[in-house]
């Protein structure tokens, strides 16, 4: 009876957490940081993390006004985990990236970096 | 689902360094303390057959159990990527470091473990077998290195992956080694090996215990080093924190590792085996408790980015300080209806508007349950004194109500069940049943409101009993473990930022607060006088602590 009170009240407490992806790649630097994106022309970000990232296995959406999400093509960049963003001609306004990658070390990372785009 | 999934996927690390710790800390054990080839064949050894199979049965089980957690969490990857990537991921999956990594350390392991399980079994005194065994399991503890997360990094790689490795092999050898003497204890305890079989492995594990707590600090420090490179790095990231949590585990550990070795010093130099039979089986329980969240931790800080990589969110040791600075608990909340209001802004992505009232109202509970624990803490200390001071004699018959303490774990559940989810039931225009079971968090709320009502109720049912023989009371310590290993694998939280730093600073100091509670609980149980009563004391003022610390929780603004 006892174990039985046991295994019911761990396994409760399991399913008790709330959890957010955990990440162990960070974001190390990133373009935008340096070269604004302009209006109305396609242009690139580069982001460059801390640990090898699985391509293949990662996705990047622009945000737009009102949380609207579109999937970006992604490529890998020159260096060791630098991915390129290539995106779209915006209009000027406030955007975001939301990433979700991959590291080679088995952790799946979730971020937002916001942006403004300005004439 | 992505939420269960990643929290399975942060305890199977642990689960997986304990299996690690139970299949090579046994071979060391076997190899370097045990040494059954040189007892083989002499009548009254304290080593018998009865010892040797429960040995290699646990290096074996330890092994298969491996296979099955390396599966499970390849398994777990494959849910999570399915469940945020909303795709199938393969077949990029299958070229990936992880899979096939996974993969073939998962084969190795089932050959290591089937040696054991096939062939050692077998041969359990014979030194040829026991060497065999260690070479069958020297690859898979190589193909490890692939999977520790310095093999994702640029710099040092292959420096980092062995020190990685030599960090748990060193750490396997002292739990594996402490998980062994729980066994012979316990075998003991039936009459399976003779009497002097005990303090003969105390004492010799005694000083393997130091050469691996040597190893671990030896090959820990330049890991550190490499990953943490100031002061600052070590008080005000989540990595530094979760390795000084490290660290504090390591020293309560080393405690008792301390009260161990005293014990087989009195038995050595005295012949007094009286603390060696009556104390140090229940040190060594608390040790192994200490030791596997210990483990735990040391997967959660694996899953934090380390504190070189993150200079610009790093917080101050002045902000880590005043999260703990003592203030005037929140007692009044913001109105339902302010904080609705801030909830669309709050959780927006474009035009993120931070909430006060969100941010008071999360202080507002906290601080309030801060209040509980502290009270209740301050009833339970009460509680284990005899006598009261002269002036307040007055109330010494009143004393003995405040064994009834658990009390206010049922009030505090009442508190959790109104505050935890504002948008619904009974706060919010979501009826119970329709946010119970169509929204996951609200869910896990309820669940967790319900297991405080229930922690009350039997811990209270502990306290009061007549039997002496019920088990009620083992409830408590336990769950408090369990709670303990929550805050602290629960702690790591998505990249850093610093606000979410500075509360996940306080989530593991309670962590930490609660392990001591619950070792000194399961103490208070099995030690004798004077000890019962130090360690229930040291228990109830931990709870006070985590009181403090819930009192006076400010969270950022975000």
């Amino acid at each position: 009876m006892m174990k039985k009170i046991f295994s019911s009240i761990l396994l409760l407490m399991l399913l008790a957490q709330t959890h957010n992806l955990y990440a162990h790649a960070v974001i190390t630097d990133y373009s935008l940081k340096i070269t604004p994106i302009h209006a109305n022309k396609p242009d690139q970000v580069e982001l460059s993390f801390n640990s090898k990232i699985e391509l293949g296995l990662s996705q990047v959406f622009l945000v737009r006004k009102g949380d609207k999400h579109e999937l970006l093509e992604v490529t890998n960049g020159k260096k060791q985990g630098q991915i390129i963003i290539h995106i779209p001609a915006l209009e000027a306004g406030d955007y975001a990236l939301r990433f979700k990658v991959f590291a080679a070390d088995g952790h799946l990372t979730e971020d937002i970096i916001r942006f403004k785009v300005s004439h | 689902m992505a939420g269960i999934a990643d929290f399975l996927d942060s305890l199977i690390g642990g689960f997986d360094l304990i299996c690690f710790c139970l299949a090579i800390g046994g071979l060391f054990w076997g190899l370097f303390l045990l040494r059954p080839w040189e007892n083989a064949g002499t009548s009254n050894s304290p080593l018998n057959n009865a010892l040797l199979q429960k040995t290699v049965a646990l290096i074996y089980k330890g092994g298969f159990w491996l296979v099955a957690a390396q599966l499970f969490k390849i398994v777990l990857k494959i849910w999570l990527m399915v469940a945020v990537l909303e795709r199938w991921p393969f077949p990029e999956f299958a070229e990936t470091t992880q899979f096939i990594g996974g993969m073939v350390r998962a084969f190795l392991t089932a050959l290591m473990a089937g040696y054991c399980y096939y062939i050692l079994s077998k041969h359990p005194f014979s030194k040829q077998h026991w060497l065999t065994a260690g070479l069958v399991a020297l690859p898979m503890i190589i193909s490890g290195a692939w999977l520790v997360h310095a093999a994702g990094r640029f710099d040092n790689r292959i420096l980092l992956m062995s020190l990685t490795v030599i960090h748990q092999l060193a750490a396997a050898a002292w739990v594996g080694g402490i998980f062994q003497l729980v066994n012979v204890w316990l075998l003991q305890r039936d009459n399976k090996v003779p009497e002097q079989s005990w303090p003969l492995l105390l004492r010799r594990f005694s000083i393997f215990g130091i050469i691996s707590v040597g190893l671990i600090l030896l090959s820990g420090l330049p890991i550190s080093l490499q990953y943490i490179d100031s002061w600052n790095g070590l008080i005000g990231t989540g990595y530094g924190n979760l390795l000084m949590v490290k660290v504090v585990l390591l020293s309560l550990a080393l405690g008792f590792a301390w009260l161990n070795r005293s014990a087989v010093l009195q038995f050595v130099g005295y012949g007094n085996d009286y603390a060696l039979k009556n104390r140090v089986p229940y040190y060594v329980q608390a040790e192994t408790l200490v030791l596997v969240i210990l483990l735990f931790t040391a997967a959660s800080l694996a899953s934090q980015p380390p504190a070189i990589d993150i200079p610009d969110l790093t917080a101050s040791w002045q902000e880590v300080l005043d999260t703990f600075t003592p203030r005037f608990p929140r007692t009044s909340s913001p109105t339902h209806t302010d904080l609705i209001a801030g909830e669309a802004g709050r959780v927006a992505i474009i035009g993120q508007t931070p909430s006060m009232a969100a941010t008071e109202w999360s202080n507002y509970n906290h601080n309030i349950a801060g209040i509980f624990l502290t009270v209740m803490s301050i009833f339970a200390m009460v509680s284990y004194v005899k006598y009261l001071p002269a002036p307040l004699s007055a109330i010494d018959k009143y004393v003995h109500l405040t064994k009834y303490w658990p009390l206010g774990f049922v009030c505090l559940g009442i508190f959790l069940f109104f505050r935890s989810d504002a948008e619904t039931w009974p706060l919010g225009p979501i009826g119970f049943w329709e946010s119970t079971f169509n929204n996951g968090e609200v869910l896990q709320h309820r669940i967790a409101t319900l297991l405080v009502l229930v922690l009350g109720f039997m811990e209270l049912a502990a306290r009061v009993t007549k039997n002496p023989d019920s088990k009620l009371p083992y409830v408590f310590p336990i769950l408090a473990a369990f709670g303990g290993l929550m805050l602290l694998t629960h702690s790591h939280v998505g990249f850093q930022a610093k606000s979410a730093f500075l509360i996940q600073v306080g989530h593991t100091s309670m962590g930490i607060f609660a392990l001591i509670l619950s070792c000194g609980r399961w103490l208070e149980l099995k030690l004798d006088s004077p000890g019962k009563d130090i360690a229930g004391f040291i228990s109830v003022f931990a709870l006070f602590q985590m009181g403090l610390i819930l009192m006076f929780y400010l969270e950022p603004l975000y």
